[in-house]
C-alpha cells in the first residue's frame, strides 16, 4: 500500500480544511436542522390521531428523519462544491499534472472532511436524542455493526453520483442547475424525502432498481430493525456492488470528460 | 440623491435585459437550470401528494391549499431568482471589491446590484409554481369581488417583495463575513421551509418567528389563509404590505450599516 500513503495525507489535508471553515460548516448543520425540525413537526401533526403510516409508526418516524439527517450531514454541499468547482474554474489543470488519480484524490478529500462531518452531526444527534423522548435505537450489536457497514457503503454510493454529477460540469458552464437536479433526483429516489413506503408503487419499483436507495433507505431501513439480519446482509452486498459499478462508471466518463478541457492561458 | 422611479425602471429593464442576453449564450445551461427548478419543486409535490394520499388533511388544510402554499414559494423565489439574481453575487461584489464599481456610478447601487445578474431558474420556479397556484384556486370556491381581486393583488405583490427583501437583507452579511461561503444567506433562506406548511403544525416560537423575525409566513400561508378563508388566521394577511415595507426598512438598514464597514480591496 505504498501509493495509499499521499492519498491519506490528502484526506488529513481536507479535514484541517474543514475545520478551518468552521463558521460555514456549522451555518450549513444549521440549515438541514432547520429542515429537520419542520419535518419533525409536519409528521407529527399528520400522525396526529394515528398510530402507524405505510407501515412506519410515529416513534419510527421520528427515527427514520433523525437516521436521514445523520445521513444528509455526511458527503455534505462542500465535498460536492469542490468536484465541480475545480472543472469550473480550471484548477482541474493543476490536477492533471500531478501524479495523482483524479477520482481517488477527490475521494480521499472527501473522506477527510467526511471524518469531521461524521463526529460533529453524531454529536448534535445524540443531543437530539435527549431532546426528544422516544427514539427507537436498535439493541442488537449486529444491528449496529450493519447499520456501520451500510453507512459506510452509503457514502461510497453517494460519492459515485456525486462525482459522476461533478463531471458533468465540463460541458456546461455551471454548476447549480446540474447539481439541482443531482439533489432533486437523490432525494426522492434515496427515501431522503419521505420513506420509499409511502411513494406510489411503480416508484417504488423504479427505486429498487436504482441505486440511490442504497443511500438513505437501506441503511434506515436497516437500523429500524425492517430486515432480519441476512436480509440485511444481503442489502449491504447490494450498496457494496453499487458503489464499485458507479465507481467504475465515474473512471471510464472521465476518460472521456478530459478531453472536453478548454483551459484558458495560465 | 433625487429618487426618479421612471429612470430607475428603465434603468433596471436595460440591465436585466443585457443579463438575460448574455445568459441565452449558453443554450444548455438555460436548459439545464430551468429543468433542476422544475425537478426540485415537482419533488416537494410528489411530498405533499405522498402525504396527502394517506390523511384528507393536515390540521385542517387540504392538499390543494398546502399545493399552494408551496408553490408561492417557489414563485417567489422564481422572481427572486430571474429578476433579482443580484443579490446572491454580493459576497462576491463585497469580496472582491467589485462594489467600488457600483458605488461609483451615477445610479442607486442597490438598483445596480439587484439587476446585476440573472437566474434562469427562476423561469422554471416561476412557470411551474404559477401552473400549480392556477389548478389549486380552481379546486376552491372564491368569490371574486372587486375586493378580494384587489387585495389579492396587493398580498402577491407583497409576498414578491418580502421575499426579495429576505434575500437582500440577508445576503448583506457579506459585508461582516469575509469567508467564502454563502453560509448564512442559504440558512436565513432556509428558514422558508416553515412556510411551505401550515404554520399551525408548527410551535408558537416558530410562528412567531416566521411572522415577524424573517416573515417567510407572509409569503405563503398568510395569503392562503385569506384566499382559502381561513377565518382564524385571515386577519392577520392584511398586515401583508405592511411587512413588506418592514421587510425591506429592515434589509435597507442593514446593507446601510454594512456599507459603513465596507472597505474596498483597493484595485
Amino acid at each position: 500500500m505504498k501509493g495509499a500513503k499521499k492519498y491519506v495525507s490528502m484526506a488529513v489535508c481536507s479535514m484541517q480544511n474543514s475545520l478551518a471553515y468552521r463558521f460555514s460548516y456549522i451555518m450549513n448543520l444549521t440549515s438541514g436542522l432547520i429542515t429537520l425540525v419542520s419535518l419533525f413537526y409536519l409528521w407529527k401533526a399528520v400522525f396526529r390521531g394515528r398510530t402507524e403510516m405505510a407501515g412506519f409508526t410515529w416513534q419510527e418516524m421520528q427515527t427514520y428523519l433523525l437516521v436521514t439527517f445523520f445521513l444528509g450531514c455526511l458527503l455534505s454541499w462542500y465535498s460536492e462544491g469542490r468536484i465541480s468547482g475545480k472543472i469550473l474554474d480550471g484548477s482541474v489543470s493543476l490536477d492533471l499534472l500531478k501524479p495523482l488519480d483524479f477520482q481517488k484524490a477527490r475521494f480521499a478529500e472527501t473522506v477527510g472532511s467526511l471524518a469531521i462531518e461524521g463526529v460533529v452531526s453524531g454529536i448534535m444527534i445524540t443531543g437530539l436524542l435527549g431532546a426528544t423522548a422516544g427514539i427507537s435505537v436498535p439493541h442488537s450489536p449486529l444491528v449496529w455493526v450493519q447499520f456501520l457497514m451500510s453507512t459506510a457503503a452509503s457514502v461510497m454510493v453517494k460519492f459515485g453520483i456525486v462525482y459522476m454529477t461533478g463531471l458533468i460540469c465540463f460541458w456546461t458552464t455551471g454548476s447549480f442547475g446540474v447539481v439541482w437536479a443531482r439533489i432533486a433526483v437523490t432525494n426522492l429516489l434515496s427515501g431522503a424525502l419521505v420513506p420509499l413506503a409511502f411513494l406510489p408503487e411503480w416508484l417504488q419499483k423504479l427505486a429498487e432498481v436504482l441505486p440511490f436507495q442504497a443511500i438513505v433507505h437501506v441503511p434506515a431501513s436497516i437500523f429500524l430493525g425492517k430486515y432480519s439480519a441476512p436480509d440485511a446482509a444481503g442489502m449491504i452486498v447490494l450498496q457494496f456492488a453499487w458503489a464499485a459499478v458507479l465507481w467504475m462508471c465515474g473512471k471510464w466518463m472521465w476518460k472521456g470528460a478530459v478531453r472536453q478541457i478548454t483551459v484558458h492561458g495560465g | 440623491m433625487r429618487v426618479r422611479p421612471i429612470r430607475g425602471l428603465y434603468l433596471y429593464w436595460r440591465f436585466i435585459s443585457t443579463q438575460i442576453k448574455a445568459i441565452l449564450e449558453y443554450q444548455a445551461d438555460f436548459w439545464i437550470l430551468v429543468v433542476s427548478a422544475v425537478l426540485t419543486q415537482l419533488m416537494g409535490v410528489v411530498f405533499i401528494a405522498a402525504v396527502f394520499a394517506r390523511i384528507p388533511s393536515i390540521d385542517g388544510w387540504g392538499f390543494w391549499e398546502v399545493c399552494f402554499m408551496y408553490a408561492m414559494i417557489y414563485v417567489t423565489e422564481g422572481i427572486g431568482s430571474l429578476f433579482f439574481e443580484g443579490t446572491w453575487r454580493m459576497l462576491r461584489y463585497v469580496n472582491m471589491g467589485e462594489l467600488d464599481r457600483f458605488l461609483l456610478r451615477p445610479v442607486s447601487p442597490v438598483l445596480q446590484m439587484l439587476a446585476s445578474a440573472v437566474g434562469m431558474n427562476g423561469l422554471g420556479n416561476i412557470t411551474l409554481g404559477c401552473a400549480l397556484i392556477a389548478v389549486s384556486l380552481r379546486h376552491v370556491r372564491i368569490e371574486w369581488t372587486a375586493l378580494t381581486v384587489f387585495w389579492t393583488a396587493v398580498l402577491l405583490l407583497s409576498a414578491v417583495a418580502i421575499r426579495v427583501a429576505i434575500n437582500f437583507g440577508s445576503n448583506c452579511s457579506a459585508f461582516w463575513n469575509k469567508s467564502s461561503g454563502n453560509a448564512v444567506p442559504l440558512a436565513v433562506h432556509n428558514v422558508g421551509e416553515f412556510a411551505k406548511f401550515p404554520i399551525t403544525v408548527f410551535s408558537h416560537g416558530v410562528q412567531l418567528f416566521v411572522s415577524v423575525a424573517v416573515p417567510f409566513a407572509f409569503v405563503s400561508f398568510y395569503p392562503a389563509a385569506y384566499l382559502f378563508g381561513h377565518e382564524d388566521w385571515t386577519r392577520y394577511a392584511y398586515f401583508g404590505p405592511l411587512a413588506a415595507v418592514y421587510a425591506w426598512a429592515v434589509a435597507y438598514g442593514i446593507y446601510r450599516m454594512g456599507l459603513r464597514r465596507y472597505e474596498s480591496t483597493g484595485n
